[in-house]
C-alpha cells in the first residue's frame, strides 16, 4: 500500500503528459481524417480524429486542381540546391576559420557572426532591391542565392573542425597534399556528422520558408509549397477545406521523415546553439 | 642563419603570406555572399530610410520626412504596439511554461522519449500548413475547437474574428508550434545538472517544489537568460502566424511589425518608408543582441560548470 502510495505522483505525472501530447498530436490527426472525408462533409461534426471515411480523391483533386506536384518539385529542387551548395561553401569557411591562420581571421569571423543576429525582416526589402536590380524576382534564384550563406552553420562547421586532431593533416602534409585536397578528403569526411546536421536544419528552413516566396514568387507554377497551399486556400471556398487539407498533409510528410530519421541530429543542433552564448 | 632559398625570417614570412591567400580563398564564396546578401542589403536599408522609392520611378531623397512620418503614424505606432502586445503575451507563456514542462518531462521516469518526440513535433513541420489548417479548426461556426467549447455547455467563441479572442488564438498556436523549442533547451538544461544537487537536496528533506525552485531554477539561470533573449527577438519578427491566421485582423488588432513593413514595402510600393521601419526593427534587435552580450556574463550564475 505505502509502496502504491510512492507511485502515486509519479503516475499522475505520466498520465498527465500522456494526455498533453495527445492535445500536442491531436490536430494531425484531424488533418488526416478530415482531409480523408467528402469535401461537402469536411466540417460536419462531430470532427473525427481517426479516420470514418477514405474518400482518397481529395487527394487527386489537390493535383488536378492546381499545379500542386509542380510546388512539390519546386520546395525540394530550392532545398536540394541550397544544401548542396551549403555544404560546400560552410565547410570551406568553416575549415579557414578553424585550420588556417591569416591575417584578419578574428575580425572576419566575428564580422559574420554577427550577420545571424540581422532579422530576415531587416533584410527583406534591400534583398528585393539587389534582385530586381540583378533580374531576378520571380525566379528561385532569388530564393537560392541568400540562403547560401549561413553563419549559423559555419560557426558550427568551424567549432566542430576544431576538435579534428592536428596529426591527421600533419601526415597528409608530409605526403604533399595541398590546403584543397586537406579540406576536401580529411576534413569534410570527418565532419560528417556536423554536415549531416546543418544539412538537415537547412533543409527544413528552405522547406518551411514562407516569407521570402511570398515577396518573389507570383506565378502558379513558380511557387513552393507552403506558398502554394496559401494561395490554393485563398482560391478554394471553404466548402471544399478537406481538398485543402489533403494538401496540407502532404506537406508535412517531408519533415515528419526528415524528424523520425534526424531527431539525434536535430537534438545535436540545440545542444550546440545553447553552447553558442 | 641560412636555410635553402632565404633565412629563416623569409620563408616565415612566406608562409604567413601563403596562409593569408589560402584563408581568403577558402572564406571567398561566404565572403562574396556575406556582401551582397547581408552587407550591403543592411547597409541600403538604412540608406534608402531617407528616400522615396517605388522601384519603378528614381529614388528621391527626401531627409529626414520619413523619420519624421515614423514618429506621427498611427498606423506604425499600432503595429509596434500589438508587436509589444504579442511580447508581454508570448515570452511569459514560453519562457514559464517551457521550463514547467521540461521538468515533468525530465521527473517522468518513463516514456521520456516518447512525450520529447511529441512535444517538439509541430516545431519541425511548416508553420504555413499547419497554420491553414489553425484556420479551419478554430471557425466559428463550423470549427472543432467550437464544436468543444459547445459540448461543454459554452457559447460560440470568436476565435479569429474579435480583437481580444485573435490574441488568445495566437498565443494556443504559439505554443502548440513553438514550445517544442524551448523546452528542448530547458530539457538540455536540466539534464546538465549535476545529480550531487539533487542528492544533495533530497538529503536535506528538500520537497519537489522546494527543489526546483531553489535548486533547479537557480542553477538554470544561462538557459532562462538564452531561452528569453531568443524568445524576445522571435517575437519581434513575428509574421507567419498573424499573417496566416488573421492577415493582421480583424481591423488591425494583430497587424505586428513585420506585417507592417511587407504591406509598405509589397502592397503600398512604398519601399524607401518601409525599408526605414525595417531599420527601427533592425536596430531593437541590435540593442537586445547587446544586453544578451552584457547581461550573460553579469546576471548569470555559472558557477558549476
Amino acid at each position: 500500500m505505502s509502496k502504491m502510495k510512492a507511485k502515486m505522483p509519479q503516475i499522475i505525472l505520466i498520465v498527465f503528459l500522456f494526455a498533453l501530447c495527445l492535445i500536442m498530436l491531436a490536430p494531425f490527426a484531424w488533418i488526416i481524417s478530415t482531409s480523408l472525408r467528402l469535401p461537402a462533409e469536411s466540417f460536419k461534426l462531430p470532427p473525427q480524429f481517426f479516420p470514418t471515411s477514405f474518400h482518397y480523391q481529395n487527394y487527386v483533386d489537390v493535383f488536378t486542381s492546381f499545379p500542386f506536384a509542380r510546388c512539390i518539385f519546386n520546395s525540394l529542387k530550392i532545398a536540394v540546391i541550397v544544401v548542396a551548395a551549403n555544404i560546400i561553401i560552410t565547410t570551406m569557411a568553416g575549415y579557414a576559420f578553424a585550420r588556417i591562420p591569416f591575417k584578419g581571421k578574428n575580425v572576419v569571423f566575428m564580422l559574420i557572426l554577427a550577420g545571424m543576429m540581422i532579422p530576415t525582416q531587416a533584410k527583406l526589402i534591400p534583398t528585393y532591391i539587389v534582385m530586381s536590380k540583378l533580374g531576378l524576382v520571380g525566379t528561385h534564384s532569388a530564393l537560392i542565392l541568400p540562403a547560401l550563406i549561413s553563419p549559423i552553420n559555419i560557426f558550427f562547421v568551424r567549432q566542430f573542425m576544431m576538435t579534428i586532431p592536428s596529426s591527421y593533416e600533419e601526415a597528409a602534409y608530409i605526403d604533399g597534399a595541398g590546403r584543397v585536397k586537406i579540406w576536401w578528403s580529411i576534413f569534410v569526411p570527418m565532419s560528417k556528422s556536423v554536415i549531416v546536421m546543418v544539412s538537415l536544419l537547412s533543409f527544413l528552413a528552405s522547406w518551411n520558408d514562407f516569407i521570402n516566396p511570398l515577396i518573389f514568387l507570383s506565378k502558379y507554377e513558380m511557387m513552393t509549397l507552403p506558398l502554394g497551399l496559401k494561395t490554393l486556400s485563398g482560391a478554394m471556398n471553404t466548402g471544399s477545406a478537406s481538398i485543402v487539407l489533403a494538401g496540407v498533409a502532404v506537406s508535412l510528410v517531408v519533415p515528419t521523415l526528415l524528424y523520425i530519421f534526424g531527431q539525434k541530429h536535430i537534438l545535436k543542433s540545440v545542444v550546440m546553439s545553447g553552447l553558442k552564448t | 642563419m641560412k636555410a635553402a632559398g632565404g633565412t629563416i625570417e623569409e620563408l616565415r614570412r612566406k608562409k604567413a603570406r601563403r596562409n593569408n591567400v589560402a584563408g581568403y580563398m577558402f572564406l571567398a564564396p561566404t565572403l562574396i555572399l556575406f556582401l551582397g546578401f547581408i552587407l550591403i542589403p543592411i547597409l541600403l536599408s538604412s540608406v534608402l530610410s531617407f528616400f522615396k522609392y517605388n522601384l519603378i520611378t528614381d529614388a528621391k531623397f527626401v531627409g529626414l520626412d520619413n523619420i519624421i512620418k515614423f514618429f506621427n503614424d498611427k498606423g506604425v505606432m499600432n503595429s509596434f504596439g500589438n508587436t509589444f502586445k504579442f511580447l508581454v503575451i508570448l515570452v511569459p507563456i514560453h519562457c514559464v511554461l517551457g521550463v514547467v514542462l521540461a521538468f515533468l518531462v525530465y521527473r517522468a521516469k518513463r516514456f521520456q522519449f516518447f512525450f520529447r518526440t511529441a512535444i517538439y513535433f509541430p516545431t519541425v513541420v511548416t508553420t504555413a500548413s499547419v497554420a491553414l489548417a489553425w484556420g479551419y479548426m478554430f471557425a466559428t461556426d463550423t470549427g472543432v475547437i467550437n464544436y468543444f467549447v459547445r459540448m461543454l455547455g459554452g457559447s460560440n467563441i470568436p476565435w479569429l474574428t474579435n480583437k481580444t479572442f485573435v490574441y488568445v488564438t495566437i498565443a494556443l498556436f504559439s505554443f502548440w508550434k513553438f514550445i517544442g523549442t524551448t523546452f528542448l533547451y530547458y530539457f538540455i538544461g536540466l539534464q546538465n545538472i549535476p545529480d550531487v544537487y539533487y542528492e544533495a537536496a533530497q538529503i536535506d528533506g528538500s520537497s519537489t517544489l522546494h527543489t526546483f525552485i531553489h535548486v533547479t531554477l537557480p542553477l538554470l539561470t544561462p538557459t532562462i537568460f538564452f531561452v528569453m533573449i531568443t524568445n524576445i527577438v522571435g517575437v519581434f519578427q513575428i509574421f507567419d502566424e498573424p499573417f496566416l491566421l488573421t492577415n493582421g485582423g480583424p481591423g488591425s488588432a494583430t497587424k505586428t511589425v513585420a506585417l507592417e513593413i511587407y504591406q509598405t514595402a509589397f502592397k503600398e510600393m512604398n519601399i524607401g518608408y518601409g525599408a526605414m521601419i525595417s531599420f527601427v526593427l533592425f536596430l531593437i534587435i541590435l540593442v537586445i543582441t547587446i544586453v544578451q552580450y552584457v547581461g550573460q556574463n553579469k546576471w548569470v550564475v555559472y558557477d558549476y560548470e
